[in-house]
């Protein structure tokens, strides 16, 4: 296929391999498959350098777990009945929500800031949730009133089950106004 | 009864088989031949030149502070190989591990110590070393590749303090974590968060973040991941950018200052060995001492679910964290950081001024040492006030005030230009007063012309008339604001303070240094400019205005 691998097709065994690629096309004739030694080196190269490549993408595709052993974002917080009005922090250090109940019924707000993801306090005198980390204010709803959280706090989706136990999803989530305060992340509870 | 001959005891050890059998060289007679044969004989030593001019000496001209960066790592890599044979990097077991370190291992509190604060000590050598390498002008022709190795190695050399932290498995190492590798999440692109990430198809489980996280949460995948980064990877990185860096420095010649004719130079062996034993121990010294006195923090251990408050970052990255209150994730967190990295770089290629090279010079390079010195500023004055002016929920306390002292919640913010406008000032929370059709092309126009005006108006302007102006229309404008809108005062002042050091960094400066520049090197020197100044100049809009972003896309996450 290559020169080096055809000695017999040299004419002349005293020219050195630099004077055989310089020499005109008739020299190198007979069983030759035409590719020059620039076009084999730039396969080679190419080869090389399209192996490593797809070696290490696929080396980069390795940093992806395929199997991740997380605790269940699913949890049961217990009878509504129990719930009073208001922020109800109960849950913060196990689950990282509230439990909100207003006067028309229940939503969970998952305690997770949106700007970089700390666990904001809630300050009922002052009415508002904020953030230890960059000082992002929240209100009861969820909504930024200051600091650089670019969007509203995430809602959990919640279920009440047959035993008026209130069940919170915290892999399904909503913060858009409108949709937040539906079924399947509002529970109606008076 | 036989007296104790020192020199004649020293002799005979120095001209033993075994001596001369690890050190080569026939009988040591202590002639020049003799020292420059030790230096050039020896693995250790032979980076070194064998003679260098007296000036490359000076303890004023370099500091030693490459060499104690050096002796820092070596300490790091030491008492961190120590401290791995303790911990083991699981979530059951870390934090019980340092503190088992700390009070049950004989030195282990020490060897911890000596760890943490050669780490925060390392910070400030390299940044130290990098300020001395600028200011004597050594990134400059023919060194402009080693000073970008430097900055790789500081960036580095953060980098591990930043995975070395999330090891003692507390809450700032759950918290600055948590904080960062959600920071990698707004990256444009690549982020779940980030702009355009969405459009990308980014989710929590499969963007650059979960790569970091090994997971979609800070858990044990994060830890194992940033014990592999931090104990082997990072580090046998540096090391292969350290020997490159030496080599560098040996190659490039061991000093920045010009020849001089006739030039006198001295040993290597002893004059320098002399000098960097000295440093080395000083720092080992220093380094001890402090470990002894002080011990390193150790917060509770670490809850994923709540937030110590106020939570902030080591020192270091307080300033980064201070820039995170007034921007959004993206330009904070990937886009300044990224820019800081490449316009230091970019320094040597665009500096092109063959003046003040291997002496302080301030009069010779004016507009790079202003530049510099401003940037070098922002960043420690970002680092005191994240430091010593944030209290509770990250609201701004004065050093002197106490904690407790009850403060007013902190006012509504509202964006300048983005969707459904009210053309309306200081609105309500999150609305914009402009339509993003005018906001774009008023950011992008002002941008360009700031870009290219300075060295388009081809005659240097009077300074002094320039900043006279400025400030008389910045005061009409800050009264116009006061009686038409009722802005305070106050605001008025953070945004003539913060929009004069914009005007004289970013307008008078380069129209009096760099406008005779090629385009090439003066556009890039501009963007970097430009950026520091939007830096100052949106701080100044929060400050002053309440404004949260300058402009807004919330369909693609674009927030400026």
């Amino acid at each position: 296929m290559t020169e080096p691998n055809t000695p017999s097709s040299q004419p002349n065994p005293s020219q050195t391999p630099q004077s055989v690629q310089n020499s005109p096309k008739p020299a190198a004739a007979a069983p030759k498959s035409g590719v020059s030694r620039g076009e084999f080196l730039w396969i080679g190269w190419a080869a090389m350098v399209a192996f490593v490549g797809g070696f290490a993408a696929a080396t980069a595709r390795f940093f992806f777990p395929n199997v991740i052993y997380e605790p269940s974002q699913k949890f049961n917080a217990g009878p509504l009945k129990q719930y009073d009005f208001g922020v109800n922090t109960q849950w913060l250090n196990e689950e990282r929500v509230w439990v909100i109940r207003n006067t028309k019924g229940f939503y969970v707000l998952w305690a997770r800031c949106t700007h970089l993801g700390c666990t904001p306090n809630w300050f009922g005198d002052q009415h508002r949730f904020k953030c230890p980390c960059h000082g992002s204010n929240y209100t009861i709803e969820g909504d930024v009133i200051a600091g650089p959280a670019p969007r509203p706090l995430w809602r959990c989706k919640i279920d009440v089950n047959s035993k008026g136990e209130l069940i919170v999803d915290k892999a399904v989530l909503q913060d858009l106004p409108g949709l937040r305060e539906k079924v399947p992340f509002f529970v109606e509870y008076t | 009864m036989p007296t104790l001959d020192a020199e004649k005891l020293k002799k005979e050890i120095v001209d033993s088989q075994i001596w001369r059998s690890i050190f080569r060289g026939g009988i040591w007679k202590d002639t020049p031949r003799d020292r420059a044969a030790h230096i050039v004989g020896n693995v250790w030593l032979h980076l070194h030149p064998v003679r260098v001019r007296k000036r490359a000496l000076d303890w004023t001209y370099s500091w030693g502070l490459g060499g104690i960066s050096f002796v820092l790592f070596l300490i790091l890599t030491i008492t961190g190989v120590l401290l791995m044979f303790y911990y083991r990097p699981t979530i059951g077991y870390a934090y019980r591990d340092i503190k088992d370190l700390a009070f049950a291992v004989t030195l282990g509190k020490l060897m911890r110590n000596m760890h943490r604060w050669s780490a925060q000590a390392m910070v400030v050598a390299v940044i130290a070393h990098m300020a001395r390498v600028f200011y004597t002008g050594g990134y400059k022709k023919p060194r402009e590749f080693n000073w970008g190795v430097g900055v790789l190695l500081l960036t580095l050399t953060l980098f591990l303090s930043f995975t070395g932290y999330l090891l003692p498995w507390d809450q700032l190492a759950m918290w600055a974590v948590t904080v960062g590798t959600n920071m990698a999440g707004a990256t444009p692109f690549l982020g779940n968060e980030g702009p355009f990430g969405a459009a990308m198809g980014m989710h929590i489980n499969n963007d650059v973040r979960f790569v970091l996280l090994g997971g979609t949460m800070v858990g044990e995948n994060t830890l194992l991941r940033f014990y592999v980064l931090h104990c082997v990877a990072v580090p046998l990185i540096v090391g292969i950018l350290l020997i490159l860096h030496f080599w560098r420095v040996r190659k490039d010649s061991f000093s920045a200052a010009p020849y001089q004719a006739g030039e006198e130079k001295v040993e290597v062996w002893p004059n320098l060995i002399k000098r960097e034993y000295v440093a080395m121990a000083a720092c080992l010294l220093f380094i001890m001492v402090w470990s002894i006195l002080m011990n390193a923090p150790l917060e509770a251990i670490a809850n994923p679910n709540v937030t110590p408050n106020p939570s902030k970052a080591p020192w270091y990255f307080v300033g980064l964290q201070e820039l995170l209150v007034y921007f959004d994730p993206w330009i904070a967190g990937v886009l300044l950081p990224g820019l800081i990295i490449v316009g230091l770089m970019a320094i040597p290629y665009v500096d092109n001024n063959p003046k003040g090279i291997g002496t302080y010079a301030w009069k010779d390079r004016k507009f790079a040492n202003a530049i510099f010195t401003l940037g070098l500023a922002m960043w420690f004055i970002l680092i005191f006030i994240g430091y010593a002016c944030r209290g509770p929920n990250f609201f701004w306390y004065w050093p002197w005030e106490s904690w407790l002292t009850p403060k007013a919640a902190p006012p509504l913010t509202w964006n300048l230009f983005g969707p459904d406008p009210k053309w309306k000032l200081f609105q309500t929370p999150n609305l914009s007063a402009f339509p993003l059709w005018i906001g774009i092309p008023v950011m992008l126009g002002g941008f360009l012309s700031w870009l290219v005006l300075p060295k388009l108006l081809q005659k240097e302007l009077n300074g002094k008339k320039l900043q006279a102006a400025f400030i008389g229309v910045m005061l009409l404008f800050i009264t116009g604001l006061k009686l038409g809108l009722h802005v305070p005062f106050g605001s008025g002042l953070w945004l003539l303070f913060f929009g004069y050091l914009a005007f004289y960094f970013g307008f008078i400066l380069p129209q009096r240094y760099i406008r005779s520049m090629d385009w090439a090197r003066y556009l890039v020197t501009m963007v970097f400019v430009i950026a520091t100044m939007g830096v100052l100049l949106k701080m100044s809009a929060r400050l002053a205005f309440n404004i949260k972003y300058v402009l807004t896309i919330p369909t693609v996450s674009l927030n400026i």
